[in-house]
């Protein structure tokens, strides 16, 4: 039922939308996964040659055709099968996250930072990505990064992709908030100790996966207490996805029916993380 | 002090710690006039104020500024009587909206329905229902939260489900929005061109409602830096980092630039003071302050709070160095400043803003 509706959402052009409107790439590389993991390979197949048809010549996607920018998005493409993709395509996506990191991580920044006599900052000194080039790496996007090299890795494990994890997985740690969990990456602001989302957390303990800490057990904890107030669809996928990564996804736990699912993302994410707790992954390695 | 923070906001690390102000394009004299001190004025400043004064006395010719009005209006408590207060409050203003597209821009932050952060959804549906009644063909509400990528979650924990009839249709999330890349009328900052939702262009009136609250990176957060719920995290991200690389100041004067039909409702009724515009403390005002020049608004907001205007930058920039916003350039209607002005709590970095007989 699920899958019909997500299949009818397909736009002309063979890519989806958020809610309607034009093809974006998450929506799109999302439903391409969810469609895969339940068979339905013709839609699936038209927005793979929607994904294909938006490459930009840097090897990146951009987050909607026309826009002249590859951005974060570029992790969910290589999430996607390399075989389903075309391997060509899905190394450029790959070698596109390998080369990206926030800004401050760059040469010149750091440079700049060194003739002003600004101490490097621990929080600094792993490089993770951002959501667009030219801007500070966040949580978000490291954690998709992640996820789509930790993947990659089982697949081709070399030694610059273990690199960019082990960094990223380094980054998350440093970014994690006091009390445990994540934001979007201010571990702190002005006079105050910022606060964990549900949805960040979710995702950082995802791309945590194996990981074994103090500060993953706190995020954990952190994350058992979200699973039982949330009440956000994509909230609740990301928390899901997280807690059963580390196997702590409480047995028997039950998706609550009244939480409404507002765009394409939360549900086919939703069906991509039922199918985790039934063992078939589509986002974890 | 702007260092500081300056550089902690664009890399969302703690702030108090000693990185430096990175430039734009690297170029270390860039910002350095803001570094050097807050209350000097910078080389962009003298320029635009050099220019603004040039515009206004060209071939030694003074030209009289035409007042902004501005109107303050008493609203203790959100309750039904908001309506009517809207209602009159937007008459006076005479605008025409009558078969046009009206977009209401609310301030949308965090899942907090219990705190003062988020614009009252009373105040909204009250909007809506004023602009519907005046006959504009549609009136929508439009919002992309910059750190929360769930905005239809965050929407209804603030309350505009139940609130708002038929929410959902009625809402655009702009973070998702379409987007047209343009270049904004005049530029201050680094940025170039900048992708924008489409709904925001589009609209014959762009109603931006932010919340009155005092902000820890520029002092004080109102009708233009509401503005930046108008770039599209789906193209920029959550937060919408690129804007605080670029300068946030200079970039709420381009948004100012790249929209102007607009009008701003600020919502005072209970503010936020202190640590703003997430850590505050609810600071109740007890006012509406509206009308169609965003910057005398804004200045006029900041004299309630008792904060000099002439000392935020974004307000200078946008202002033509700040003559516009002088109290003698504003004609203000309905409750005086004096009766209303409450001060508002700044934290320590920006005590220096307040209004010096406050």
């Amino acid at each position: 039922m699920a899958i019909g509706i997500l299949a009818g959402q397909q736009n002309r052009d063979g890519g989806w939308p958020y809610v309607h409107g034009s093809s974006w790439t998450e929506p799109t590389a999302y439903t391409i996964l969810a469609l895969l993991a339940a068979g339905e390979t013709e839609p699936a197949e038209r927005g793979l040659r929607w994904i294909l048809a938006t490459e930009r010549p840097d090897g990146g996607w951009p987050p909607q055709a026309g826009v002249d920018q590859s951005t974060w998005v570029t992790a969910l493409v290589a999430l996607l099968p390399a075989e389903r993709l075309g391997a060509r395509a899905h190394a450029r996506a790959i070698a596109w996250l390998i080369e990206t990191t926030g800004r401050e991580s760059t040469l010149t920044y750091r440079f700049r930072e060194w003739l002003l006599g600004n101490p490097r900052l621990p929080e600094q000194e792993f490089p993770g990505w951002p959501w667009i080039p030219d801007a500070a790496a966040w949580v978000g996007p490291t954690a998709l990064a992640i996820l789509a090299l930790d993947k990659e890795y089982r697949r081709r494990p070399l030694p610059a992709i273990r690199e960019r994890i082990e960094s990223g997985r380094r980054f998350l740690l440093a970014r994690m908030c006091r009390e445990g969990g994540w934001n979007h990456g201010s571990v702190r602001a002005l006079g105050y100790e910022a606060r964990p989302y549900p949805e960040t957390t979710g995702m950082a303990l995802a791309a945590l996966r194996g990981v074994r800490s103090p500060s993953t057990q706190r995020a954990l904890a952190v994350a058992q207490r979200f699973l039982g107030e949330c009440r956000s669809a994509d909230a609740l996928n990301w928390l899901r996805l997280g807690l059963l990564a580390h196997g702590q996804l409480p047995a028997g736990y039950c998706h609550p029916l009244e939480i409404a699912e507002r765009t394409l993302p939360d549900r086919s994410l939703g069906l991509l993380v039922a199918e985790a707790e039934k063992g078939r992954h589509f986002l974890l390695a | 002090m702007a260092r500081t923070l300056r550089s902690c906001e664009r890399t969302g690390l703690q702030a108090g710690h000693p990185l430096g102000p990175p430039t734009p394009q690297g170029k270390v004299g860039r910002t350095l006039p803001s570094v050097i001190s807050s209350r000097l004025l910078t080389r962009r400043e003298l320029l635009a104020g050099a220019a603004g004064t040039t515009l206004l006395t060209g071939c030694g010719e003074e030209r009289p500024i035409v007042p902004s009005t501005v109107s303050i209006v008493r609203a203790p408590v959100y309750d039904q009587r908001l309506y009517e207060t809207v209602r009159r409050m937007l008459e006076e203003h005479r605008l025409e909206v009558r078969g046009r597209n009206v977009v209401l821009k609310p301030n949308l932050v965090e899942f907090e329905p219990e705190s003062s952060i988020n614009t009252h959804p009373l105040l909204v549906h009250a909007a809506l229902e004023a602009f519907r009644a005046m006959g504009a063909a549609t009136v929508r509400i439009a919002e992309g939260p910059g750190h929360r990528r769930n905005t239809l979650d965050l929407a209804d924990a603030a309350g505009y489900f139940k609130t708002v009839p038929s929410f959902e249709d009625t809402f655009v999330d702009l973070n998702l929005d379409d987007v047209t890349r343009v270049r904004p009328a005049r530029q201050f900052s680094s940025l170039g061109a900048l992708y924008l939702p489409n709904t925001a262009l589009g609209a014959d009136l762009l109603v931006s409602m932010p919340k009155m609250k005092t902000h820890h990176w520029v002092a004080a957060t109102l009708s233009m830096k509401n503005l930046f719920g108008v770039v599209p995290g789906g193209i920029y991200g959550w937060p919408k980092n690129v804007l605080h690389w670029a300068g946030i100041h200079e970039c709420v004067a381009d948004l100012h630039a790249a929209f102007p039909r607009q009008f701003a409702i600020v919502d005072g009724i209970v503010g936020m003071e202190g640590n703003g515009p997430i850590e505050g403390k609810p600071k109740p005002a007890g006012v509406l302050v509206a009308g169609r020049d965003r910057a005398a608004v804004d200045a006029t907001c900041c004299r309630i709070m008792r904060i000099e205007p002439l000392k935020i930058e974004y307000l200078r920039m946008a202002s033509s160095g700040g003559s516009h916003i002088t109290e003698r350039n504003i004609r203000q209607i309905g409750e005086s400043l004096p009766v209303v002005a409450t001060p508002f709590e700044l934290i320590p970095e920006f005590r220096w803003v307040r209004m010096e007989n406050s």
